[in-house]
């Protein structure tokens, strides 16, 4: 090839020159085919109307939740003087608030409970979720700006792509450019380049939004530039193997087809089918059976009700000895609220591990279902959206075991009032004001720090994307070879 | 009989017709499979769970082998009640998966148990289940879109359009063949492992039927609308385009759209402020004087009214009085967040009309018993054995007779209904509208096709 006799500089900014003009050219013919603007101009609609119907959403979610909140402090505050205990038996409810970027992907938030009642002695379950209370449409899935990205641009990527080198090559056209001495890798590169940015302006409104929530709230401005730079590699990924199947394939139609076929694989198909393959692979006890497991092992401590009891009798004995007398009569505290206080301890404990051990057995079926995210990339971009978002089920889980701590330092704080301010003697008949209740902490929601998000779950899916794009480069190496040699596809 | 013949040659000699049926088959068996072993689980954790409730059941009964107050026994005793698969869940899991299928409740209030929920991976739940109905609303329009796409353009790229249009038998009856063919072949790939999962479920020849026919006339929607559009597009780029786009929007955008409305329409956080409200009214019971949680108490419960008054710190008569005092007051709000729900189930219904995929999710759901619908008649049946429960024990604890293990022996046991769904007529008459229409279009439009 004549550019060979160039001097190198020369011959780079031949390179950048022609794939700069194959690139305007494919978009002048982008801009002038009517199917190409409009499915453009539809998607960009499309994520503009999911942009702001999930805002609306989300922030009507917000305000209720807000809302409740408010409404369960207040019943908190307004409770008259109690006895510690009945306070203990009264609980106190939780909402999980959500963070400004859920609106962009609302995660798992609606097939979890987002209200969470803490009482002493047992562990209430997270109620109402979304998907409890909805019609069969919401397994349709959400019109999230996340779902729009995701599922949908992929699609009208392909459509706007799939042709790109294929139909010229149909036309002849290919072979006559490499004749005149255009180099496969400049035309090749030129189509990626052109393809890469349609894929990026199709996704702006998306990443728009996420730049004004990120300008808006300081809290997640990491938050949303990671996720923005999640989804614009995702898509600028799905431009170039479009492309580069529309390089690698004889016809146009067979690119449509290999492309759409590639679409319902990785977008439709596995992300259903794993799951699936991950519940049967990893058996979880259902609600009751941990339940019963609990108080079994709970039994097996002792019973406190039961004065000869040798758990119980252990522990008064270190109780009388700690305070140097014979009778529990004699004690300067309240040997009933201690009795509770050893109680609420040891179920805590057993409630805490038994979380953890859910947690594990939940992590080993989302683990064979991220086995499958190099073959589908939209299951990398969808943990990585999730965890920015914090909808994803590490904050569920966050949210829980935050949820248990505070039940616990609660419920302690009340049975410390019950063993300090109540008197053993005639004890169910006393109560003490209601500013010691006041005085008890709120429940503070801090969500996952940014920097375990981004170990967890940007890193490895950038990863993923990483890979992708090197197969992707290696292929375009590999295709415009091919082109330069004149082969055609068949 | 002889030119079918040729056609199914004909279709089955294009290697993507054949390996799209081939999948598609292998794809529905899959499903099935996937789907009976699924709910073959959930049947496994509710025998589990029978076993673990007689243990628990024994252990509490072996404290009163001398006999004990029926007020705590109520409090100690949890009560199963379940909500077994109907035969058909394995076509379409649903709410299965999110919904608690088994609920303990106990004599106390029935509000603060009944929106219990069960421990789900949220994420493989978000991820919805790969079953029969999936594969129906989903998977098979692409592949017909794919056996369709190029119906016209296709003979008119190879060049053979003049030829068809210069046969002796009218071009639409040519058309229409092909297209039944496909239709029988797409329905057969669908329907067969169906049947052979109904039949080893044993579910009914009634409603498996009815499934089949909602599978039909949903299929029959997309060949017409395929039809339709294939005979307008000039290449089969443009067809799987356009075909595709319609697919986005029937089956992606605008249930989805219509989900968001909904939700947004119709808020359902009543059953949280309920839950609130609940809470407040029982416990209020401890800070007031004992005879005006009994007033309230009789105003719904009469036949008490002349036992021996309560007196004392504490009686188990006046515990319970203070918790159905709590039901009675939350009733209305109940009654509110339960009409929410089923505003809920009737917009989507309604939806239904417009689209097919929503139709026939509704038709599948409710034959399947596995919808929102379900899960509320069950919180009914519920809420009936927990009036049984306070009818059982309150006459001991009202009348102050002891419990031992004769009165342990005849705790009322919950009896689960003969599950099974029921025909969602409106949905099936909308799907037949739909799938007349769509053929309609097919049908109109096929008959202008011309070669050039």
């Amino acid at each position: 090839m004549s550019a060979t006799f160039q001097p190198a500089a020369r011959q780079r900014s031949d390179f950048l020159r022609v794939a700069w003009a194959v690139c305007r050219e494919e978009w002048r013919a982008l801009r002038r085919s009517a199917v190409a603007v409009t499915a453009g101009a539809l998607l960009l609609v499309l994520t503009l109307a999911a942009t702001l119907v999930s805002w609306d959403a989300m922030r009507a979610v917000e305000a209720e939740r807000a809302h409740l909140q408010h409404e369960a402090d207040e019943q908190w505050n307004a409770q008259p003087d109690r006895h510690p205990h009945r306070v203990v038996h009264y609980g106190h409810y939780i909402f999980r608030p959500l963070s400004p970027l859920a609106f962009f992907d609302f995660g798992v938030d609606p097939y979890t409970g987002h209200t969470l009642f803490l009482e002493g002695h047992r562990q209430n379950s997270a109620n109402f979720s979304d998907a409890g209370q909805s019609s069969v449409l919401l397994r349709f899935g959400q019109l999230t700006p996340a779902f729009v990205v995701q599922t949908l641009t992929p699609l009208v990527i392909v459509f706007l792509a799939f042709g790109s080198v294929a139909r010229e090559r149909e036309r002849g056209q290919v072979r006559l450019l490499i004749a005149q001495g255009l180099p496969g890798s400049a035309l090749l590169a030129g189509k990626l380049a052109s393809h890469a940015a349609v894929a990026l302006l199709l996704a702006a409104p998306a990443l728009a939004a996420l730049a004004c929530i990120g300008i808006a709230d300081n809290s997640v401005r990491p938050h949303a530039a990671w996720m923005a730079a999640g989804y614009a590699v995702y898509v600028v990924v799905w431009a170039l193997a479009a492309v580069l199947v529309s390089a690698a394939t004889p016809r146009a139609r067979d690119a449509l087809l290999a492309l759409v076929g590639c679409w319902i694989v990785t977008v439709i198909l596995l992300p259903r089918v794993m799951p699936d393959v991950a519940t049967a692979q990893v058996p979880r006890p259902t609600r009751i059976e941990t339940e019963v497991a609990i108080h079994k092992e709970l039994a097996a401590y002792g019973d406190s009700h039961n004065p000869d009891d040798p758990h119980y009798r252990e522990f008064r004995r270190k109780v009388l000895a700690k305070y140097g007398v014979g009778r529990i009569e004699d004690l300067p505290v309240n040997y009933g609220g201690l009795v509770i206080e050893e109680g609420e301890r040891l179920t805590s404990a057993l409630f805490v591990r038994h979380m953890h051990e859910e947690f594990e057995r939940q992590q080993e079926q989302a683990a064979i279902v991220a086995a499958a995210q190099f073959l589908s990339p939209v299951l990398a971009l969808r943990s990585l959206s999730n965890a920015l978002a914090g909808t994803d089920r590490a904050s569920h889980e966050r949210f829980l075991l935050e949820g248990e701590a505070y039940r616990y330092r609660m419920v302690q704080a009340l049975n410390s009032l019950h063993v300090n301010e109540v008197r053993y003697q005639d004890d169910r008949d006393q109560r003490i004001s209601k500013s010691f209740f006041q005085r008890l902490p709120r429940f503070v929601h801090e969500p996952i720090g940014l920097a375990t998000v981004v170990e967890r779950h940007v890193r490895p899916a950038l990863a993923v994307f990483a890979l992708w794009l090197a197969v992707l480069v290696g292929g375009a190496w590999w295709l415009a070879r091919r082109l330069e040699r004149g082969v055609p596809g068949r | 009989m002889k030119t079918l013949q040729l056609e199914l040659r004909l279709a089955l000699h294009s290697r993507l017709a054949a390996g799209a049926l081939i999948l598609l088959l292998l794809l529905t068996a899959l499903a099935v499979w996937s789907g009976l072993h699924a709910i073959s689980n959930q049947r496994d954790a509710l025998a589990r769970i029978a076993a673990v409730q007689r243990d628990d059941v024994a252990a509490v009964a072996e404290k009163y082998r001398d006999g004990g107050e029926a007020g705590y026994a109520a409090y100690s005793t949890p009560h199963l009640t379940v909500n077994p698969p109907a035969p058909l869940a394995f076509a379409a899991i649903g709410q299965r998966d999110v919904q608690p299928y088994a609920l303990r409740v106990r004599l106390l209030g029935l509000h603060s148990q009944l929106y219990e929920s069960e421990s789900i991976n949220p994420e493989l739940a978000a991820a919805g289940r790969f079953d029969f109905a999936f594969v129906l609303v989903y998977l098979a329009p692409l592949f017909v879109i794919a056996l369709m796409h190029d119906l016209v353009a296709g003979e008119r790229e190879a060049g053979r359009l003049r030829l068809v249009d210069s046969l002796p038998v009218p071009g639409a009856r040519l058309w229409r063949r092909r297209i039944a063919l496909r239709y029988g072949l797409v329905l057969a790939a669908l329907l067969l492992p169906f049947a052979f999962g109904a039949a080893g479920a044993d579910a009914g020849l009634g409603a498996t039927v009815l499934v089949a026919l909602g599978a039909a006339l949903y299929l029959a929607f997309w060949f017409g609308v395929a039809a339709a559009v294939a005979a307008l597009v000039r290449t089969s780029a443009a067809g799987a385009a356009v075909l595709l786009a319609v697919f986005v929007v029937l089956t992606l955008v605008l249930p989805t759209f219509v989900n968001g409305a909904i939700g947004r329409a119709v808020p359902v956080s009543k059953g949280a402020e309920l839950a609130l409200a609940q809470r407040q009214e029982v416990h209020n019971g401890w800070d007031l004087p004992k005879g005006e949680t009994m007033t309230k108490f009789f105003r719904t419960n009469p036949a008490w009214r002349d036992t021996a008054p309560v007196t004392g710190r504490f009686h188990w008569k006046w515990y319970y009085a203070m918790h159905q005092a709590g039901d009675d007051a939350v009733a209305g709000r109940a009654g509110d967040y339960r009409a929410a729900l089923t505003a809920r189930e009737d917009w989507t219904r309604r939806s239904g009309w417009l689209l097919p995929s929503v139709a026939v999710q509704v038709l599948l759901h409710r034959l399947a018993d596995t919808d929102l619908e379900s899960q509320l008649a069950y919180q009914d049946r519920i809420a009936a054995f927990h009036t049984v429960l306070r009818r059982f024990y309150y006459p001991y604890i009202f009348n102050d007779r002891p419990f031992g293990p004769a009165e342990f022996a005849q705790l009322p046991a919950y009896a689960a209904g003969a599950g099974g769904g029921g025909v969602a007529v409106t949905a099936l008459g909308a799907l037949g509208i739909l799938a007349f229409a769509g053929l309609a279009a097919g049908a109109f439009r096929l008959r202008r096709v011309r070669a050039l």
